[in-house]
């Protein structure tokens, strides 16, 4: 019993941090129908970046998420300008796929050669301390990163329900054409929701640098879970993608501590099977547009 | 025809036979002159292009020293290292180019059984020796091919023995009683532990945990939860690098720390293990090694200040050191059977010992080494070989102190 408590706290807590990940591919799908298969990379460079910062000149690579996220979210922006927009013209969603393969395995370039291949690891003071709590050990870096999580996938709630870009995001998500006909500028919503798609990757990205060992090809075992989370969520849905990395965290968790770490990620994608065979539009998703 | 109509015909047959033999003769010095051409195909790309530049740079400072001694049977020698993208397919186009249409005179291999597989494979077909640095899988010698000879002491399989026999060597007060096996599922993972356990059980070290896990494991937190609830007094992984770190990385978060802990992989880089789970955490952790920087074997002390003249300060990947190796092997046997021959190369490898940085090597007759490899241990931060006595540069520290988190 000890050890099947130990894995569901174990699970919430990296079902977190695949939660954070994936809300920045569901935000994007959700928007304009973009399957941004570039996130794993967008999470590999992020840690690359906190990895840079924390070991040259000793920001915390937590706090570091304050500086990568605003860069990567330009440079979300500048990706969709240059690349994503000239798609839409031709409604090019199978198109879109290519594109942000593409930048995925551009961005595995450059930093192969910039940091050659070898794997690297962000290690602060915190990083490999843990608590015991109520009789079960915790990691400190696990409930930092699940603390972040939880407050940036709640500000990106309030973001999306509060305020005026919000209902700009949902109106176009729901209708876009209708949405364009009300004055939304859908191009503008886009280029700013690609944006906070990436600056979430960069968040995530901090916090898995330190959990994980990484190297530029990390992204494809990452982008391959990612999709699972958000298409097991609904496709565009944020809570969706939420439950559904909770879910991922606690089974692959659970199953590689009473069974076999072998049968973790089989199960998993018995269960994805499973739901989408009675459900295809995943957990949250709806059938048409307007899931987010 | 004539008696002596004949016996004229058969005077200039003869001169033409002297003149015949003179220029072939004069041709043969010629060619003795030209340099010796190796050929090596390497990864300039793809996964196994970071120990590929390692191999590359011993296989050409072993060509510069060589040469700067006046080469081999007084030729220079030259290398022609082509890519193979780290492919399969393409190391063996490679190897086909390098035989058939260069000609070269001898080959050394790739980096990886998955590479050295097939291309041995190539060479063999030609009647060429395979002198290889890095593949040492068991799909290499499956192959059941003459010709093949890996330049390192042990076969990967076999890697875990040297800690099985130091462990067993233990008087039975400090020996461990219990034993865990965290295993990666991969042909140069789990078989050195699984060498291990049969090893330990054999002495009635009993199992209290063993776990495969698959190669896509990024978690390693579930396993050692589970591993320190059994509490095995010692651990022994197989594993690669990323699992390695990864495993180590939970054990310390987890604050389980066995008594011994020896891992086939990862624990044995002098650069990256301290990098990846804290400098202060490695002390008390076993791995193995084929070869190490300040190891006593033939030649090494050469290799190491040669290493570090020609390419500057910093630790040296044991892959260039096996690479070199080759070369030294290549030097001695072609001095004793005084030819390029590769029939007589291979013939004269499977007979005796050969010197180098690797140590004595000599192999079985599909190429798999005799020998054991190094036993290391992180003491006081440093990696130092320990076992067996007669290459041990410090004595083994037991048991492992605790993490220093």
């Amino acid at each position: 019993m000890h050890l099947l408590v130990q894995a569901v706290i174990l699970g919430i807590l990296i079902g977190g941090v695949y939660a954070l990940m994936a809300s920045g591919l569901t935000l994007v799908f959700g928007i304009m129908r973009v399957i941004n298969v570039a996130q794993g990379a967008m999470v590999i460079l992020g840690a690359y970046l906190s990895y840079t910062l924390f070991s040259s000149v000793g920001i915390d690579p937590l706090l570091s998420i304050l500086l990568i996220a605003p860069v990567m979210f330009a440079l979300g922006v500048g990706i969709h300008r240059v690349f994503i927009r000239a798609l839409r013209a031709e409604s090019g969603e199978e198109m879109s796929l290519l594109v942000t393969w593409a930048t995925a395995l551009a961005i595995e370039g450059v930093l192969s050669v910039t940091y050659t291949t070898n794997l690297r690891s962000t290690i602060p003071g915190y990083a490999q301390r843990s608590w015991i709590i109520l009789g079960y050990r915790v990691a400190e870096v696990r409930v930092f990163g699940f603390v972040i999580s939880v407050v940036i996938l709640s500000a990106l709630s309030l973001l999306l329900a509060r305020t005026r870009f919000g209902r700009s995001v949902r109106a176009t998500v729901q209708n876009p054409t209708s949405a364009k006909l009300l004055g939304v500028d859908a191009d503008r919503v886009s280029a700013l929701g690609f944006g906070i798609g990436i600056s979430t990757a960069a968040a995530a990205g901090a916090v898995f640098g330190i959990i994980y060992p990484f190297n530029p090809g990390s992204h494809y075992d990452l982008i391959s879970r990612l999709l699972s989370i958000v298409v097991l969520g609904g496709l565009g849905s944020l809570g969706g993608a939420v439950v559904a990395a909770l879910l991922l965290g606690v089974g692959e968790s659970v199953v590689a501590v009473m069974i076999s770490p072998s049968w973790s990620s089989f199960v998993f994608f018995i269960v994805l099977i499973v739901i989408l065979v009675f459900r295809p539009q995943g957990l949250f998703g709806v059938r048409e547009r307007g899931a987010l | 025809m004539s008696r002596g109509r004949w016996g004229g015909v058969a005077t200039f047959v003869a001169l033409a036979a002297l003149v015949g033999a003179a220029c072939s003769s004069k041709g043969t010095n010629s060619t003795n002159t030209k340099p010796i051409v190796i050929g090596i195909s390497l990864s300039a790309s793809g996964d196994f292009s970071d120990p590929s530049a390692a191999a590359k740079k011993g296989y050409e400072l072993w060509a510069k020293t060589v040469d700067a001694h006046g080469g081999i049977m007084g030729r220079q020698v030259q290398l022609k290292i082509v890519d193979d993208t780290s492919s399969p397919d393409q190391v063996v186009t490679n190897y086909q180019n390098l035989i058939t249409k260069d000609k070269v005179d001898i080959v050394f291999g790739p980096f990886s059984t998955l590479l050295s597989a097939p291309a041995a494979k190539v060479a063999n077909r030609y009647g060429y020796a395979f002198i290889e640095p890095a593949g040492g899988g068991p799909a290499i010698f499956d192959e059941n091919l003459h010709n093949i000879f890996f330049v390192q002491p042990a076969p990967v399989v076999d890697s875990g023995t040297v800690f099985a026999n130091y462990i067993l060597s233990l008087p039975a007060d400090q020996r461990p009683k219990t034993a865990g096996y965290p295993e990666l599922d991969d042909p140069f993972a789990a078989p050195i532990a699984e060498t291990v356990r049969q090893k330990f059980e054999a002495a009635g070290i009993t199992t209290v945990f063993k776990q495969i896990y698959p190669a896509e494991t990024a978690e390693f937190t579930t396993i050692v939860t589970k591993l320190a609830h059994a509490s095995p007094d010692i651990v022994v992984g197989g594993t690669q690098v990323a699992d390695a770190f990864g495993l180590v990385k939970a054990m310390i978060s987890e604050k389980f720390s066995p008594k011994f802990l020896f891992l086939s992989n990862g624990s044995n880089d002098p650069v990256n293990f301290p990098d990846k789970i804290g400098a202060s955490n490695v002390n008390g952790v076993f791995g193995a090694g084929d070869w190490f920087e300040d190891e006593k074997s033939p030649g090494n002390a050469e290799f190491v200040a040669a290493y570090h003249a020609a390419y500057g300060p910093g630790p040296i990947d044991s892959t260039s050191a096996e690479a070199y190796a080759c070369g030294q092997i290549l030097q001695a046997v072609v001095s004793k059977v005084g030819s390029l021959d590769n029939g007589k190369i291979i013939a004269a490898l499977h007979q005796g010992s050969w010197a180098s940085v690797e140590g004595n090597l000599s192999w079985n007759s599909v190429g798999e080494p005799q020998g054991q490899d190094l036993l290391v241990e992180w003491i006081g931060g440093k990696l130092v070989p320990v076992y067996p006595a007669s290459v041990a540069l410090a004595a083994p520290t037991i048991p492992k102190p605790n993490w220093a988190g």
